[in-house]
């Protein structure tokens, strides 16, 4: 039987959603990040959260590298606005009751695309 | 505090908004708090036009008119999150107006990722159905479609006794020589196609073939279905085999003949093993027709006497006489030709 993902370990989707709604809240309320989203649709924007916060928990979404330099390439995205992300995503994991060494698991493998995304 | 005020301060503090408007002019006479929060602006319109540039204003009259309600949902932003809030009018009496504004941003925000979520799950589950087939189609190569329903549904397969059945099998001459002697890999690319073509002859008359052993080809007529002209099915995929190859030698450079032998009697089938499981067939008819195919010549097909009994009046077919097989006893063998 093959290793469970956090993504089936923390419940699924019924337990992504509310991270990921959250998650969503939390970007749009953030002045540093939000202003990527300002001219974004909506459904767009959540569409993008839930394969974001899918992919990374190991569940149905996944993105090659090559996939993630193409859909960030049009984006000016400094260290900076890479460390905050990191920050509200840490923030938000943590916040519905993820343990933190899991948490510290999902946040190395975001950290590991970071040269894919800063330019 | 008297009803009328508890019921303003209700009104006022509901987590809806409600606004109250001259049904004629359209100017806002009340709007309770959610409703300035969620459209405080800082012009504060006074008329519905001007708050809702987007509102179809003649629907609303024509529908209230009619029915008395109307029904609307706007859309715009708060800062970077768009907010969507249901409209609802209904007309209280001839001059009054009754707004009802709910919020179902987050409504509009759930769907959106239930749609994301369905689109990811259903290519997955596309995905997985294609993997799937791709595993019954490796796994039907290897055992009839019964048999694999059998290990499907239970995770096992009942060895099964079938009988008669007729075995073919066919080994190719000189072809240890021939990987040594010429590129081994166009040698097993020539032998795939053969095996390709024999398997197509086979189907033709309804033989399963079991398995090939590098240059030995076992296929058997009447498995897993019973089949009364098994014996027939046999020796007409045995001569299209040889007529295959013989065709096939006058347009290429290499050269393959073979030697077959067919044999009649009982098989058990079964699925060996449990990891590299295969499905295979036991019982002397698989060795007989092994030690039968020895005695070929080749492009021969040598023929068991009992199988030769139920063909000699529809087949082209010769006594040899009598041989000593090994595990056998001392029996006729005959030759079967291709009578066109």
């Amino acid at each position: 039987m093959a290793e469970r993902t956090l993504y089936e370990e923390y419940g699924g989707f019924s337990k992504v959603s509310k991270i990921v709604l959250s998650f969503y809240d939390s970007l749009l309320d953030n002045d540093e990040v939000g202003p990527f989203f300002d001219d974004v649709e909506m459904s767009r924007i959540v569409d993008h959260q839930t394969k974001f916060i899918a992919s990374i928990l190991g569940g149905p979404a996944s993105y090659t590298d090559n996939q993630l330099r193409q859909l960030h390439s049009h984006l000016t995205i400094t260290d900076g606005h890479f460390d905050e992300l990191e920050t509200v995503l840490r923030g938000t994991l943590l916040q519905h009751g993820m343990a933190s060494e899991d948490v510290d698991l999902v946040v190395a493998e975001f950290e590991k695309r970071r040269p894919l995304i800063v330019r | 505090m008297t009803i009328e005020a508890i019921n303003e301060q209700l009104l006022r503090a509901i987590g809806v908004g409600v606004a109250l408007l001259d049904r004629q002019t359209l100017q806002f006479g009340f709007r309770n708090d959610t409703f300035e929060e969620w459209f405080s602006a800082e012009t504060q319109p006074a008329q519905l036009q001007q708050l809702f540039p987007d509102l179809d204003v003649s629907a609303m009259q024509e529908n209230l008119t009619g029915s008395g309600r109307y029904a609307s949902e706007i859309r715009f932003k708060k800062k970077r999150r768009t907010l969507v809030i249901a409209l609802d009018f209904t007309a209280a009496d001839e001059d009054v107006l009754v707004l009802v504004c709910q919020n179902i941003t987050r409504i509009k925000e759930l769907e959106s990722m239930i749609d994301s979520y369905s689109m990811m799950v259903e290519r997955n589950t596309r995905e997985i159905k294609r993997e799937k087939e791709q595993v019954e189609k490796l796994l039907l190569n290897i055992m009839p479609r019964s048999v694999y329903e059998e290990f499907k549904t239970f995770g096992v397969v009942t060895p099964q006794m079938y009988d008669p059945v007729s075995v073919l099998m066919l080994d190719f001459v000189g072809f240890t020589d021939m990987v040594a002697s010429q590129d081994p890999s166009v040698t097993v690319t020539e032998l795939n196609d053969i095996y390709s073509a024999f398997d197509r002859i086979g189907e033709q008359f309804g033989c399963e073939r079991i398995k090939t052993i590098g240059d030995a080809y076992i296929t058997v007529a009447g498995l897993p279905d019973p089949t009364p002209d098994h014996a027939k099915a046999i020796a007409n995929t045995a001569i299209r085999f040889v007529r295959y190859l013989t065709r096939r030698n006058l347009s290429h450079p290499h050269q393959w003949h073979c030697r077959i032998g067919l044999s009649t009697g009982s098989v058990v089938g079964s699925v060996v093993g449990i990891q590299k499981y295969v499905y295979d067939i036991f019982g002397p008819a698989v060795n007989l027709a092994s030690r039968l195919q020895e005695f070929s010549e080749p492009m021969q097909i040598t023929v068991q006497d009992d199988v030769a009994t139920v063909l000699k009046d529809q087949f082209d077919l010769e006594n040899v006489g009598a041989r000593t097989i090994r595990g056998f006893s001392k029996q006729d063998v005959w030759r079967l030709s291709d009578s066109n």
